[in-house]
């Protein structure tokens, strides 16, 4: 189960990093103010892949420890998880020759919550319920 | 009697014209910096504007009267910058602009002194800015204690005394 916890957490992962790609390149072209310089294609892939594989490790964990209640728990906290991890973009100072940092917020929020999407939606492909 | 002070009148206009027309204007570069400093809080201010009248050899005749734009405050963060804005700290729908007239300058040891009336907030009072002219570039740093101008409640994580640092290259106009 350990090795397809990680293959999950890996490809949502990266399933959330093109799907970050997609959203920052639709906001930079609305917008017309580009922060690639910033949140890089790299960074974004490296972070959503890491993302989806820790929640695999932690998913993993939880099982060994809950058994049952694994799923219900694990959602729980992953949601509640992405949920927190929004104050990292309010609180974040750019550099002073970024022109407008209000708009930094608007394109790095929704991308807190791919990873978490990926990974619960891709998550009965991998794991059947009926295996926890 | 009425001729007499009718000529010496004119004298001291045309003095007056003179060491003004003679000492040099400076018009701002663009690669200028206003920055700030207030513990956890810094930033910069993007937009500066105004007259600079300088010359080593003539400061009687010199002036500066600048302006900077609150509204082009950037601290690197948007929350901040729109707190910056507010009512409690600049209040910018208020008082869009912070100005700077010079009075009087003189010479010190590293470089010169200007003392003019500093209005921020709505409240004008008169500070004295050393700074440096070299490489055609107006250099100082100074303090101000915002609450001299009612800028946010005293104490909290912004430090009551503000470090502000400049460096504005010019041109000859």
């Amino acid at each position: 189960m350990f090795v397809r916890l990680l293959s999950l957490g890996a490809i949502s992962g990266a399933l959330a990093g093109v799907a970050s790609l997609v959203y920052q390149k639709v906001y930079t072209d609305s917008l017309g103010y580009d922060f690639s310089a910033i949140v890089s294609t790299p960074k974004i892939m490296m972070t959503c892949v890491a993302a989806g594989i820790v929640a695999s490790i932690g998913f993993w964990a939880l099982h060994k420890l809950l058994k049952s209640n694994t799923e219900i728990v694990f959602n729980l906290i992953f949601t509640i998880l992405s949920f927190a991890s929004i104050l990292g973009p309010f609180k974040t100072k750019l550099p002073l020759d970024v022109e407008m940092p209000e708009l930094f917020v608007g394109l790095t929020i929704p991308m807190h919550f791919f990873p978490v999407l990926g990974w619960l939606t891709l998550r009965p492909l991998f794991i059947k319920s009926k295996d926890l | 009697m009425k001729k007499l002070t009718f000529i010496l009148a004119t004298l001291l206009a045309s003095a007056a014209v003179f060491a003004f027309a003679f000492t040099t204007e400076w018009k701002v570069g663009p690669k200028y910096n206003i920055a700030f400093s207030a513990g956890e809080v810094s930033g910069i201010f993007k937009t500066f504007t105004g007259s600079l009248f300088f010359d080593d050899k003539d400061l009687a005749g010199s002036k500066f009267n600048v302006s900077i734009d609150v509204n082009s405050i950037n601290t690197g963060n948007g929350l901040q910058n729109k707190h910056a804005k507010d009512v409690d700290w600049f209040d910018a729908a208020k008082y869009p602009t912070i100005t700077f007239a010079s009075k009087k300058f003189a010479k010190t040891g590293a470089g010169y002194t200007v003392t003019g009336d500093l209005t921020l907030h709505g409240v004008k009072k008169e500070i004295s800015i050393p700074f440096t002219f070299a490489n055609n570039t107006f250099a100082g740093t100074f303090q101000v204690n915002r609450n001299d101008y009612k800028v946010g409640k005293p104490g909290g994580d912004v430090e009551d005394i503000v470090k502000l640092t400049v460096s504005v290259p010019v041109v000859k106009k």
